[in-house]
């Protein structure tokens, strides 16, 4: 029993992508990434593979391996039929998906939703989805409006007691894929050498679970654990906690806007009394208590 | 024969699982052999996944560099709980010529490296994993379905015919090329009537899964090939190719050199490949081979037990009552080797285990456990949710069953009697004691008995101290 789903995220931000083409470009990284999972496959004929985009302002669906898209019908006697079929239609679809640019930023969430809205799906049909894992492959720095989703995710993934692995390309660490791969057990890398992608991949995220057992696979020694407020989207080192329904927020507010729980003015006071900054002109109540050091504590 | 999970219970409670039945055949063949099979990419691919799930990752690690790495390094890699598993996945492939062995340095044996690569990419122009054959305007080809339907009924037949030699009735016979592998692989053997009886080691066959059967039949016929000296490059390398093969699809007999065209044949009687006539240009593997260096099941669901589902059919009750959904005649007989049968409806047969038929089972050369894991393999979705699966005391008592056979244990020896006196009788018994030969004793009677290979040095013993007496 030591075959597993895997669900690959790619960041497919264009602005990104443009802006470190030296190194490492998108078709140097694809065929990289091609071999990757031409590896996955190969590992034993009963692991699925299920590849997803985010794009700008969209994700979308590029390969399932438990559905895959029409056989073409030639058929080359020199390759293996699973692997030519999952080259092409990941080149194909990443072909027809990049041509529109746009702004917006990249749904790197949606695409995680929907990765594992899949393997849910995959779950319900059999019995046991045998050890299903995602794969994030991130070259975009955090946004902090993805913070509620992603926890979102990151908790529907430890119910579905799914890993998720991270891998960022480029750019500085983030910090939510960074708590994803912590809280899920997967493993965060965060890339030195570029040209060397491959290996990194085989190394660090090829491995199935069952196997990275006696493996010393790259881990975090040190993982950013600040959050980002409800209210303003901000990634903070210090917040209030709602003691109702533990929602975060960067300032005292008189009212908490998930749970609508009015706090009394003269805590609010003595917070904002208590700031380190200097104090928001909202006065008001608050039995908003503040977690010494970071935001996560809990204090009532 | 149903389609069976391919025996994942006894999987479970195994830290080690046991390696693939071909692998020590492939370390037995010299270095010459392995490198010629690995210029295939598909055969490169196919042994790769019939490794162990670490000897495959070791590979992965090494496939993409250039130079070679140093051994320290990628021990590094594994924890020192896992340093055991490491050294003996280095040392497997070391066996299978993929990693020569070296003391420092770590690399892919350049043959493998390349093929597989190949296998990954796309590309070369071996074209190892199969020349489709051109589309046919007039013909069509034959379906999934079909080719189900054949492959099925080819290994029912064998297997049928297995299990009820000697019962007197009068199965199909498989052809002459399977009854002789059957007899040459110790699965049948000619009995005194000249007619072919299956033998202890074809009772065990027939519990194993069809994956097994396959494989185990499979190692005979390339016994055979040696024998018959034809190219095993070129057998392993077919039946490889079969392995990496899309199900449905109709390949070109036209690329094939002499040795594997003989081995269409063969193939064909086993119902690995089908073709529409024995001179066809064109043949189509059936899930049999495609499944090969998969463990998804080889058959599809038993022909026509609509009420039995696929996954079991074995319903084990406390007071050894066996209900098994299935109409299938080859389920019933194998059943038969260990239950003993009392009625049978369309789709339901009905029987209980008994201290006589696990007798009979035991003296076929059947052992306990083989039936208890034949029991969980085939258990009916329904008893799935029991834990354990099967009822404790039937498990037990089928054990017992066995043990009782053990009661009595002969080894072959001489007996020491006649001893002249007390002091003779423990001097040469000291002796024998101090060779470890000694079974049994009885000082009463002043007799004892010693193994058969301590015999000469107890008889020279004696007859020195009796030369040495009269003299």
């Amino acid at each position: 029993m030591d075959y597993s789903h895997l669900a690959v995220v790619l960041d497919l931000s264009p602005g990104q992508w443009e802006g470190c083409s030296e190194e490492l470009g998108l078709p140097s990284f694809l065929s990289q990434l091609l071999a990757f999972l031409n590896a996955h496959i190969a590992l034993r004929d009963e692991n699925t593979l299920a590849v997803f985009a985010a794009l700008p302002g969209k994700s979308t669906m590029l390969y399932s391996s438990i559905d895959p898209p029409e056989q073409p019908s030639d058929m080359d006697p020199n390759a293996y039929p699973p692997f030519r079929q999952l080259d092409r239609a990941v080149v194909a679809s990443i072909a027809g998906e990049l041509d529109a640019p746009s702004e917006e930023p990249v749904a790197l969430v949606g695409a995680m939703s929907k990765a594992l809205c899949y393997m849910n799906r995959l779950a319900l049909g059999q019995t046991a989805l045998a050890e299903p894992r995602m794969l994030v492959l991130s070259v975009s720095p955090d946004q902090p409006a993805d913070y509620i989703p992603i926890m979102n995710s990151i908790f529907s993934a430890q119910k579905l007691k799914a890993t998720i692995d991270a891998c960022q390309i480029y750019g500085p660490h983030t910090v939510f894929l960074q708590q994803a791969a912590h809280l899920t057990g997967g493993s965060y890398l965060h890339l030195d050498r570029r040209d060397a992608l491959l290996q990194y991949l085989i190394m660090a995220f090829l491995p199935p679970p069952s196997i990275r057992r006696i493996l010393a696979v790259p881990t975090q020694d040190k993982i950013d654990f600040r959050a980002a407020c409800f209210c303003h989207k901000n990634i903070i080192d210090v917040g209030f906690v709602c003691s109702v329904c533990l929602s975060i927020f960067c300032q005292p507010v008189p009212v908490c806007s998930t749970c609508r729980t009015k706090f009394p003015i003269k805590t609010l006071k003595r917070l904002n009394a208590a700031r380190p900054l200097p104090p928001a002109s909202s006065p008001g109540p608050a039995p908003l208590s503040r977690p010494p050091g970071s935001a996560n504590g809990l204090k009532h | 024969m149903p389609s069976t999970q391919p025996y994942i219970y006894s999987e479970n409670g195994d830290s080690t699982p046991t390696p693939h039945a071909l692998l020590p055949f492939l370390q037995s063949q010299s270095q010459n052999t392995l490198t010629r099979l690995y210029q295939r990419p598909s055969s490169c691919l196919s042994i790769f996944r019939l490794l162990a799930p670490l000897e495959r990752q070791i590979i992965m690690n090494l496939l993409w560099l250039e130079s070679a790495i140093a051994a320290s390094t990628m021990a590094a890699w594994v924890i020192r709980e896992g340093k055991k598993l490491y050294e003996d996945a280095l040392a497997t492939l070391g066996r299978l010529n993929i990693i020569p062995q070296s003391s420092t340095k770590l690399a892919l044996n350049g043959t493998f490296k390349s093929g597989l690569r190949q296998a990954m990419t796309g590309g070369g122009s071996s074209g190892s994993f199969g020349v489709p054959a051109d589309k046919d305007d007039k013909r069509q080809g034959i379906d999934i379905e079909a080719l189900d339907g054949y492959a099925l009924e080819r290994w029912e037949t064998i297997l049928h015919y297995m299990v009820s030699s000697g019962t007197g009735q009068s199965p199909t016979r498989p052809s002459q090329g399977v009854l002789f592998l059957l007899q040459r692989s110790g699965l049948m053997a000619l009995s005194h009537s000249s007619l072919l009886q299956i033998t202890s080691a074809g009772f065990q066959f027939l519990l194993h899964s069809p994956h097994d059967q396959l494989w185990d039949l499979l190692l005979q016929y390339l016994h055979l090939a040696e024998e018959r000296q034809m190219d095993l490059v070129e057998v392993l390398g077919f039946i490889f190719m079969l392995s990496t093969m899309e199900l449905g699809r109709e390949y070109s007999t036209e690329n094939l050199s002499g040795t594997q065209k003989a081995m269409l044949e063969d193939l064909r009687d086993y119902g690995l490949i089908w073709q529409r006539k024995p001179s066809s240009r064109r043949f189509s593997p059936t899930r049999l081979s495609t499944t090969l260096t998969s463990s998804a099941p080889p058959l599809p669901t038993a022909r026509g037990t609509s009420s039995g589902p696929q996954e079991g059919f074995i319903i084990l009750e406390t007071n050894y009552r066996v209900y098994a959904y299935t109409d299938n005649p080859l389920q019933t007989a194998v059943l038969n080797l260990f239950v003993s049968l009392k009625y049978r409806f369309p789709n339901l047969v009905v029987g209980s285990i008994t201290r006589d038929s696990v007798k009979k089972a035991l003296m076929n050369g059947i052992s306990a456990d083989q039936i208890i894991s034949y029991l969980t393999a085939h258990a009916h979705p329904q008893m799935r949710k029991n834990n354990p699966l099967l009822p404790v005391t039937v498990q037990d008592q089928i054990r017992l069953w066995e043990l009782e056979r053990n009661r009595l244990k002969s080894r072959e020896g001489y007996l020491y009697t006649a001893f002249a006196s007390q002091a003779d009788y423990e001097f040469v018994l000291n002796y024998a004691k101090e060779l470890d030969v000694v079974v049994w004793e009885n000082s009463v009677k002043r007799c004892f008995f010693g193994t058969l290979e301590g015999h000469s040095n107890i008889k020279g013993f004696i007859e020195r101290r009796t030369l040495a007496a009269g003299s």
